[in-house]
């Protein structure tokens, strides 16, 4: 056994927007791994295992290596000469690094994205529509007797989520499980069926029309007789379910992706926060989007608090405007708008539809990643970067909205995120400063003599 | 004589050209149009580095070209004649009081979100959000008309106040959602939940559709403004048959998780 062995407490997974921060990682310092992670996940051990330093070049451009400083210098005359800069990803990096690359896209009047778009977004526009009725998981923990999980595979995709939801004894449940009803709402019975008491299965497709059965049960209406034909759950199902969302102490619906990326999307979000608005009539009830990426929440926390919307945000015209479909990235890029992107721990090249993937090939990209991707590869300027969580410090959100410290394990030879973008972010502002006193003039005057910027 | 622009540079990036519009152009000559500041991408630049311009600015505006990645054009005007020689971008006559656009081609997204008055004729299709409230906003267009002779997609009419909307062609997805009040008629197919969480007003089907569970059937009946509606469109050049015109509708009142006060009226073969 080697000599070199270091033991981190308390440190933060950052695989999933669960965000465990009970982990006990066992590191060998000399060859660099973590050799055990106490309390992880299947996931979480999977994270902290296969995480090796690369023998691959800090900074590249167009695949030949080159000094970071240099390719520094370079993403920032690309961006700085942009028109239309597009910056996404952010979901899989700290809130210190989001920061900087909010003030980048800020600086350069590019449009802002991250991950959120292809996930939880149309949540983010139903939050905005509807509202929300929130919760931190140590609520839920200590009161929740009621939890329904809609659209989504848990024990799957968030291994450990139920030791939030579902196992925890908490003050008010002072036996567990056991105090606690839990209802599984899906397509189909998935592994985390097993742990559902209820378990509902519904026509695929038909999650809205199922929401909107609900909402005017609880509201006393009548509902169509045919809804078992639509939607594949009896009446007598849903008013069973109604019964007990309006006797329970404290519920909670979590819901996933099955909402959001289905027909409907922001609707179907949009429906089942509106349930839980309607159900606080009746007791106390709460609903919250079981989030993928470690960091997502964070990055609609830093979005938001800087620009005042949590994502799609474009800057062209020097104050932020938020409109979905317009200024999010798989939109800017499909309609061929980019003329720059700034990829921060993403990979779009690997999962966004074709038309934009076809785009993207196109643009100078700028791509910031801790591992060799498809996006790294078609980049202009890569950096290759330390991982958050694992070598470098920081802030990350919990899917609750709740911050947390990320305790690393041991040290990169690449720099991390935050570093690589604070230099992009004083480097063009030194250039848009220089382009704007050069130019002399303000935006009036430039008009009067028609002189192109 | 009225003001003619062509286009001569296709833009590399979006252009926002909200400025552009019959009624602020008024009085000016092609000189100053040609100065009018408009936005690509992230730079100011002018009318003249994008558009050849002619005439003078008379309440008549012409514009020519491949304008599909022009955004805002007739943004906020309030009077006078907006043709469009072409396709054109996203947000067209948004905020629009007054006055007509025409438009030849296709559409973007959000044709005439949140306008008060005014008339919008699109010979092609348009795409989302037609006469739409814009995200964070409870209220749709609160008055104007809005004629699209070929298809409509999703969210036609979310949060509309007032006002009237016809698809020629086939309509998407929650046609009508949140709809306050105002008139929505669909000549073809329309999509699934139309109607969602409208509180009044009333969407018009010529085609069967699949209902959500909280609209409940009324009778059939023949509404005498249908008529009246339907012969007017007629003379638009709208494909309508008489049978149409004479023929009885199903009712259909919701949502009942609102005021069930709208209505959804299906034509019955």
């Amino acid at each position: 056994m080697a000599d070199n062995i270091r033991t981190v407490k308390h440190a933060t997974c950052t695989f999933c927007g669960c965000v465990c921060d009970d982990m006990e990682l066992t590191v060998d310092m000399d060859k660099k791994v973590i050799t055990k992670a106490k309390n992880a996940c299947v996931l979480g051990r999977a994270w902290f295992a296969e995480h090796h330093i690369e023998d691959r070049p800090a900074a590249m451009i167009d695949g030949k290596e080159v000094t970071v400083e240099e390719a520094i210098e370079e993403a920032a005359q690309v961006l700085a000469g942009a028109k239309f800069p597009i910056t996404y990803g952010l979901s899989d990096t700290t809130c210190e690094a989001q920061r900087q690359a909010v003030a980048i896209t800020d600086i350069i009047r590019g449009t802002l994205d991250t991950t959120t778009s292809v996930c939880h977004g149309p949540s983010g526009l139903a939050f905005q529509g509807v509202g929300e009725s929130t919760m931190s998981l140590g609520e839920v923990k200590n009161r929740a007797d009621l939890v329904i999980y809609w659209g989504g595979n848990p024990a799957e995709s968030h291994p450990r989520h139920f030791r939030y939801a579902v196992t925890p004894k908490g003050m008010f449940i002072p036996n567990g499980k056991k105090d606690r009803t839990v209802v599984m709402i899906d397509v189909r019975k998935t592994p985390s069926a097993p742990v559902a008491d209820i378990l509902i299965q519904i026509k695929p497709g038909k999650d809205f029309e199922l929401l909107w059965a609900l909402r005017a049960k609880v509201k006393g209406k009548k509902v169509d007789p045919k809804i078992e034909e639509i939607t594949g759950v009896p009446l007598s199902t849903i008013n069973d379910l109604v019964e007990r969302m309006k006797n329970c102490r404290y519920g909670v619906l979590f819901f996933g992706m099955g909402l959001t990326m289905t027909r409907g999307r922001h609707f179907n979000s949009g429906a089942l926060l509106a349930l839980a608005t309607d159900l606080n009539e009746f007791t106390h009830f709460v609903a919250k989007p079981v989030r993928g990426h470690g960091n997502v929440t964070g990055a609609d926390n830093v979005v938001s608090w800087q620009t005042g919307y949590p994502f799609g945000v474009n800057f062209s015209r020097g104050f932020p405007r938020f409109n979905p479909g317009e200024f999010t990235t798989v939109d800017t890029l499909s309609h061929g708008d980019a003329d720059a992107a700034l990829i921060i721990a993403s990979d779009p090249a690997s999962n966004f539809p074709k038309a934009a993937i076809e785009h993207l090939k196109t643009i100078p990209v700028i791509s910031l990643d801790t591992k060799q991707t498809l996006t790294s590869k078609i980049a202009h300027v890569a950096f290759a970067t330390a991982t958050y969580g694992i070598n470098t410090t920081g802030t990350v959100y919990r899917m609750d909205d709740v911050p947390i410290p990320l305790r690393p394990a041991f040290d990169s030879p690449y720099p991390s995120d935050e570093e690589i973008l604070t230099a992009i972010r004083k480097r063009v502002h030194e250039l848009i400063l220089s382009r704007r006193g050069a130019r002399g003039a303000t935006g009036e005057a430039k008009v009067a003599s028609k002189q192109v910027l | 004589m009225s003001l003619e622009l062509s286009m001569h540079t296709p833009p590399e990036v979006p252009l926002e050209a909200e400025l552009l519009t019959p009624d602020r152009t008024v009085g000016m000559d092609s000189n100053a149009v040609s100065g009018i500041a408009i936005q690509h991408g992230n730079r100011q630049v002018t009318v003249g580095d994008f558009f050849t311009v002619k005439g003078k600015g008379e309440g008549e505006l012409h514009l020519e070209g491949d304008l599909s990645r022009v955004k805002h054009l007739g943004s906020g005007m309030s009077s006078g004649s907006l043709y469009i020689h072409g396709d054109v971008g996203e947000h067209l006559g948004a905020g629009m009081s007054g006055g007509k656009i025409v438009i030849d081609g296709n559409a973007g997204s959000w044709v005439g979100p949140e306008m008060s008055g005014g008339r919008i004729i699109i010979k092609g299709d348009a795409k989302h959000l037609v006469g739409s409230a814009y995200r964070g906003s409870a209220v749709g267009i609160t008055g104007g008309e809005i004629y699209i002779h070929g298809n409509v997609k999703n969210e036609t009419g979310h949060g509309m106040r007032n006002g009237l909307i016809v698809a020629g062609g086939n309509s998407g997805d929650f046609t009508g959602v949140n709809m306050l009040a105002g008139t929505i008629i669909v000549l073809g197919e329309m999509g699934i939940r139309s109607g969602a969480g409208m509180k009044r007003g009333t969407i018009i089907s010529m085609h069967p559709t699949e209902m959500l569970p909280t609209f409940s059937y009324n009778c059939d009946f023949n509404p005498i403004f249908l008529r009246l509606m339907l012969r007017a469109l007629q003379s638009q050049n709208f494909n309508i048959e008489d049978k149409q015109i004479t023929g009885k509708y199903q009712r259909w009142s919701g949502d009942s998780v609102e005021m069930n006060r709208g209505e959804i009226l299906i034509f019955r073969e």
